[in-house]
């Protein structure tokens, strides 16, 4: 075997951690994310020859890995409230919107502090999949929007659209969860002029 | 250039975090946000939501999953 195979073999191992968290992600299941994870590094293997030795061997796996999400787990998943997702405003409509008003936006600071890793995972997982997907592999895995648009197979401007919605999602859900704990008592407060 | 407004800072704070902007870019965006406090505020609680979703990665593969991938490499390398 070429030291070229032992390479390309070593490098892709060392990345099955961040596999396996994101297959956690997409699939939302442990059972699930270890078979597509298994399957994704079957699909590599036997697909190394396309590979281009120098280019980026991390995006080209959580590519095989996306597709094969795509083509076989999604389909025996039901498909959460994906028109929920088309319920969401255009994104550019929505970053037309002012900002809030300081008082409001201390508040929601404040309970975001007070947010956990549980309640951020909570509302991920309720994202629909290619918002969850693109927030995750900017935010957690630190990929670029070129590199997103590779892996997910999209234009940059799909990314983008989707990075703004699942945010802007992921938000208001972590708003929800802030809301329990008292936010809202300040939002009250604040919309009613005490603080602006 | 002429300096951003709010639409214009608002319009690319998540570029702006997300670091995908050309320099001049951010130096424009970057100097509206110091001269406006609401934009501000608005930059921060985004940072903040993303600074908490990066928090939640880095669960690792299971031992049985490694040695499941081993095998099947094992297996491909026999049939090549």
């Amino acid at each position: 075997m070429s030291t070229e195979d032992l390479d390309f073999e070593a490098e892709a191992l060392s990345y099955m951690d961040q596999l396996f968290a994101a297959a956690l992600r997409m699939t939302r299941n442990g059972a699930d994310a270890e078979d597509l994870v298994q399957e994704t590094y079957a699909k590599a293997f036997k697909a190394q020859d396309k590979f281009t030795p120098g280019t980026n061997l991390k995006a080209w796996l959580y590519r095989i890995q996306t597709n094969a999400f795509i083509n076989t787990y999604r389909k025996k998943q039901r498909e959460p409230k994906r028109s929920d997702a088309e319920q969401v405003e255009d994104w550019q409509l929505a970053a037309a919107a002012e900002h809030t008003s300081s008082g409001l936006a201390s508040a929601e600071q404040q309970a975001l502090d007070g947010i956990g890793d549980t309640e951020v995972k909570t509302a991920l997982a309720e994202l629909p999949d290619d918002f969850r997907m693109a927030v995750y592999l900017s935010d957690v895995e630190g990929f670029a929007y070129k590199e997103i648009a590779e892996i997910m197979d999209t234009p940059v401007g799909t990314v983008m659209s989707r990075l703004h919605r699942g945010r802007k999602l992921l938000r208001d859900k972590l708003a929800d969860y802030g809301a329990e704990r008292g936010f809202s008592d300040k939002r009250a407060a604040s919309t009613t002029g005490k603080e602006v | 250039m002429a300096g951003a407004d709010c639409s214009d800072a608002l319009d690319r704070l998540f570029e702006y975090i997300d670091e995908e902007l050309p320099e001049e870019e951010v130096q424009r965006i970057g100097a509206h946000l110091k001269s406006c406090p609401p934009c501000e505020a608005e930059h921060q609680i985004k940072e903040k939501i993303k600074a908490l979703t990066a928090r939640t990665g880095g669960e690792k593969a299971p031992e049985e999953l490694r040695i499941r991938v081993l095998e099947s490499l094992r297996a491909v390398r026999q049939d090549g």
